[in-house]
């Protein structure tokens, strides 16, 4: 049995994930929908990701405006620095810092608030109501990440771009009006889809680990700190994981 | 006012922490060398759920052959729309060493070690195990801070060679093997520049990040509170915090070390 509990466990983990995502997606269309819940819960997860977005998505747009602009500047060709910049922001830095903030702040926040109900016992006291705890919590929740995954890979990219353009232009005295003719030189509507379409995934793929874990904590403080901490791994894993994917899907749909 | 006198008296509070902190790492070397030594072992391997999957190094590892293999697809998407797609190797050299690799390894660091000891640091507080270490007189921040940021960043230097090595390796496999570029061309731009010196840059850029995410994270788990739910709350807080610390130390450096003079090896 000591044997083969090392492989069984993350096997019932795995298990269950699956489980509850399927749970949640077949519980999706079923009325009533949680109204409510996926409001304040659309607020709480933009209040918790609003400011480190900005916080992420300026410094890293910067940095890589910044390290691209040596280069093409060495080249001669700094006029094309707002092609790196938009690149960059639209196909790289807008999914990435998405990820790191749908992952990082809004999946944490959630998986701890979920944690902290189940060790008070809060989703026991709905199943005996006769409510299904997925249904009224889960399931607006996964929702209402999805959405917010959703606004803030536009905010990255428009912020980035901005960033960008102030950084070229005033500091690496690059020319406004060759900035702005150069964005749409390999970035057009396609890549935006993309990117939109990627950070839905983000939110989707990261509230459902985070839902997981919060609700199957257990063993006290340390279980509520451990299942925060695993949500963060599992969900960069996860969302590093879609990122290829879809990288590679995209690039692919659109050549 | 009031809200300012808070922040600002928060900013103070946890400068000198960190002040503490550092100051004490000297103390805790000298007094603590078994418990940094455990605390190193456990952070390379991991514990619990995080162990069977590979642990640490597996994860950071996984972090950077993803984003390596990103660069891969977007770098010679890119490059070959207007027709120099040769130079992906050259990217590969670029990106990864200045960009990627300090950035993801820092990461991967907040989020597996980092995490982890503001959910241990957490619970030893909520529990009272800090406040029954001080009643027996032992000082709790050089045993249990000061030796998980050293511990962190001792871990970090053989974390960031495989993270360095495996972005590297992603770039290439999948380059060459599954764009089907010649392993000559992308070898030629890649070695052509790839300058020792950045790399050596960069290395310094995974200290300072892990020694910074590291004091984040101490921070908050040393100083959680409000039961359970605390010790969640105050991980969410500390992953968003040392996120943005990683992203700005990162730009700050490379401001400071490529702002002048760019340091581009351009002739090989």
């Amino acid at each position: 049995m000591i044997a083969t509990d090392g492989v069984s466990k993350p096997l019932r983990a795995i298990g269950g994930f699956f489980a509850m995502a399927l749970d949640t997606l077949f519980l999706m269309p079923r009325r009533p929908f949680a109204w409510r819940e996926f409001l304040i819960q659309t607020w709480f997860v933009a209040r918790v990701s609003i400011l480190p977005t900005l916080m992420l998505s300026i410094p890293f747009t910067v940095l890589t405006v910044f390290t691209l602009n040596i280069l093409l500047v060495e080249f001669g060709a700094g006029d094309f620095s707002g092609t790196g910049a938009a690149l960059g922001a639209v196909t790289q830095i807008g999914p990435v810092v998405t990820v790191l903030v749908v992952a990082g702040a809004g999946a944490t926040a959630m998986c701890a608030d979920l944690g902290a109900r189940t060790i008070r016992e809060e989703l026991d006291a709905l199943r005996v109501m006769g409510i299904n705890p997925i249904q009224a919590l889960v399931v607006p929740r996964v929702l209402a990440a999805t959405l917010v995954a959703l606004a803030l890979s536009s905010l990255v990219t428009v912020v980035g771009l901005t960033g960008s353009f102030f950084f070229a232009v005033f500091i690496q005295h690059i020319t406004p009006g060759a900035f702005a003719a150069s964005l749409t030189l390999l970035v057009g509507l396609p890549e935006v889809i993309i990117a939109l379409i990627k950070a839905g995934l983000f939110g989707l793929a990261a509230s459902l680990i985070a839902c997981y874990k919060g609700t199957s904590v257990g063993g006290g403080p340390a279980g509520v700190g451990n299942a925060v901490n695993e949500t963060v791994v599992y969900a960069f894993v996860a969302l590093f994981l879609i990122n290829v994917v879809a990288t590679a899907v995209g690039v692919k749909a659109t050549t | 006012m009031k809200w300012f006198v808070n922040e600002w008296n928060r900013i103070g509070k946890q400068t000198q922490f960190y002040g503490d902190t550092l100051g004490s790492s000297g103390a805790a070397l000298a007094h603590y060398r078994g418990e940094v030594t455990r605390l190193i072992a456990q952070m390379g391997l991991g514990t619990g759920a995080l162990a069977v999957i590979g642990g640490t190094v597996a994860i950071v590892g996984f972090l950077t052959l993803s984003s390596g293999a990103v660069i891969a697809v977007q770098g010679y998407n890119s490059m070959a729309g207007i027709g120099v797609e040769a130079l992906t190797g050259f990217i590969s050299a670029y990106v990864n060493v200045r960009l990627i690799a300090p950035l993801v390894a820092g990461i991967g660091l907040a989020a597996t070690i980092g995490a982890g000891a503001t959910a241990q640091l957490g619970a030893m507080r909520i529990n009272e195990e800090i406040d029954a270490l001080e009643v027996m007189g032992i000082r709790s921040v050089p045993y249990l801070v000061s030796t998980r940021v050293i511990a962190g960043v001792i871990v970090v230097i053989p974390l960031y060679c495989v993270a360095v090595l495996m972005s590297f390796f992603a770039t290439r496999f999948f380059t060459t093997t599954v764009y089907g570029q010649s392993v000559g061309v992308y070898d030629h731009y890649f070695t052509t520049f790839l300058n020792p010196t950045d790399l050596v840059w960069s290395f310094f850029e995974a200290v300072v990040i892990a020694t910074v995410v590291m004091l984040v994270h101490t921070f908050h788990g040393y100083n959680a509170s409000g039961g359970p739910a605390g010790v969640g709350e105050a991980v969410g807080r500390a992953v968003r915090t040392s996120l943005v610390a990683a992203v700005l130390v990162t730009l700050f450096v490379s401001l400071a070390i490529y702002g002048q003079s760019g340091n581009l090896n351009f002739s090989g």
